[in-house]
């Protein structure tokens, strides 16, 4: 494992608190490195919950909030947690959060917790909050953390929402239970709501996000 | 040494942190899930007795539908529930059935006529069979298959029979599903098992 992982971001280490870089953090987790659509991290997710722009809505939400929490709490923790359990920390840092999302959903939020199914608990490993953990917070100040949580979080539930109003739309012609599409002139395209719909959807969301991204320095070496 | 030992005990801090928030979370809030763990059967019940209710209903609305209309009876050593409440001739009653499935436990709810031989609907509320495969028995149309079958068929032999193959059906058969034929079998399996049970105690004549 690689004990100090470069930052996907300009790391802002030695020079005192986040003057002037929390613009660039947010800008680069939400958009330049994308988790889904750049880095295509967590996928699993974004396939599963995308039948429903609601769905997607809510599942982005949770995101949100785990990777913030776990962020803050881990960077919060960086000087103490000693470094050859620093992931298990981690682990349980997020676990903590994903837990009490679920059960907030479990309580007051019935009818989402049982579409969403396993997927909320599978946030645990979830590949974008776990990296954000490892790449960002252990190296960087809790306010800079934070806003790098909720620009990554941010990222993967635009990305999310995108996904989930098309698939819905195309799908079952409605958008947040609302009927956009005729059922007279368009028949809902059911391969949107399966499986395979999500690859093809988040595929041209993908294409489209790297005809509008300029290419990094590194590529254009390549 | 004295680098473990910080180890240890920083893991033990934050393990018992994390738990103890934990805890404290899940008391909070297990009454409303309790609250919608019972609502989410009893809306089942409704659902597999026909009973209409309105479908945006709150939860303690469910319940007094619930109470109002469905009444819990037992039958030997069987628990049913029976439609509609009070001493007159019942309409539909409800049996619940539970059995391992090839993921997780299967449960769910066979409604019968009044005089319980015949199937008036059935309802999975709990299954983690394949999704697509196996766990198409939550579908409205394997469901569907099930309402007016018999639980006896014509020479008397007691029990369901879920097969594939498109010839026509007896009164006591349903369509399996293609590549779910484990969790067909189990359910047929666990189906069987309570409805024995209901042959035995009304007696073999029905």
């Amino acid at each position: 494992m690689a004990d100090k992982q470069p930052s996907a971001c300009v790391p802002c280490q030695g020079k005192g608190l986040c003057g002037g870089k929390g613009l660039l953090t947010l800008k680069d987790g939400a958009w330049t490195n994308n988790p889904l659509s750049i880095q295509v991290l967590g996928i699993c997710s974004a396939l599963a919950v995308t039948n429903k722009l609601e769905n997607s809505l809510v599942m982005g939400g949770a995101l949100i909030f785990v990777c913030v929490g776990s962020n803050l709490f881990v960077s919060l923790l960086r000087k103490w947690t000693p470094h050859r359990i620093r992931m298990i920390a981690e682990v349980a840092i997020i676990a903590t959060f994903v837990i009490l999302f679920d059960q907030f959903l479990k309580a007051f939020y019935w009818d989402m917790s049982k579409q969403l199914g396993p997927y909320v608990g599978l946030i645990i490993t979830n590949c974008i909050i776990m990296g954000r953990a490892e790449a960002f917070a252990l190296q960087n100040p809790p306010v800079l953390s934070i806003v790098d949580g909720a620009a990554n979080g941010l990222g993967y539930a635009v990305v999310l929402a995108i996904i989930g109003f098309f698939r819905e739309l195309l799908g079952s012609g409605e958008v947040l239970g609302h009927r956009l599409l005729d059922g007279d002139w368009y028949t809902p395209n059911q391969l949107m709501i399966l499986a395979p719909g999500a690859f093809f959807a988040l595929g041209v969301v993908i294409a489209i996000f790297n005809i509008f991204r300029k290419p990094d320095a590194q590529e254009k070496k390549e | 040494m004295k680098g473990s030992l910080y180890t240890l005990i920083y893991a033990a801090v934050l393990g018992t942190v994390c738990a103890l928030l934990l805890t404290a979370v899940a008391d909070v809030t297990a009454p409303f899930r309790q609250a919608n763990a019972e609502a989410e059967r009893n809306r089942n019940i409704l659902k597999v007795l026909q009973i209409s209710y309105p479908p945006e209903v709150s939860v303690s609305k469910l319940v007094e539908i619930f109470e109002n209309n469905v009444e819990m009876k037992v039958l030997g050593e069987l628990q049913f529930y029976r439609y509609p409440k009070g001493p007159g001739q019942a309409e539909t009653v409800a049996f619940a059935f539970e059995g391992a499935g090839l993921w997780g436990p299967i449960k769910g709810f066979l409604a019968l006529g009044p005089e319980m031989r015949t199937i008036r609907g059935i309802t999975f509320y709990q299954q983690e069979e394949t999704p697509g495969l196996g766990g198409e028995i939550a579908s409205a149309k394997f469901g569907k298959q099930f309402q007016g079958r018999k639980i006896v068929d014509a020479s008397g032999k007691v029990g369901i029979v879920i097969k594939g193959g498109g010839e026509k059906r007896a009164v006591n058969e349903v369509d399996a599903i293609t590549g779910a034929t484990m969790t067909c079998e189990k359910v047929e399996a666990m189906l069987n098992s309570v409805i024995e049970k209901i042959v035995q105690e009304t007696g073999n004549n029905g």
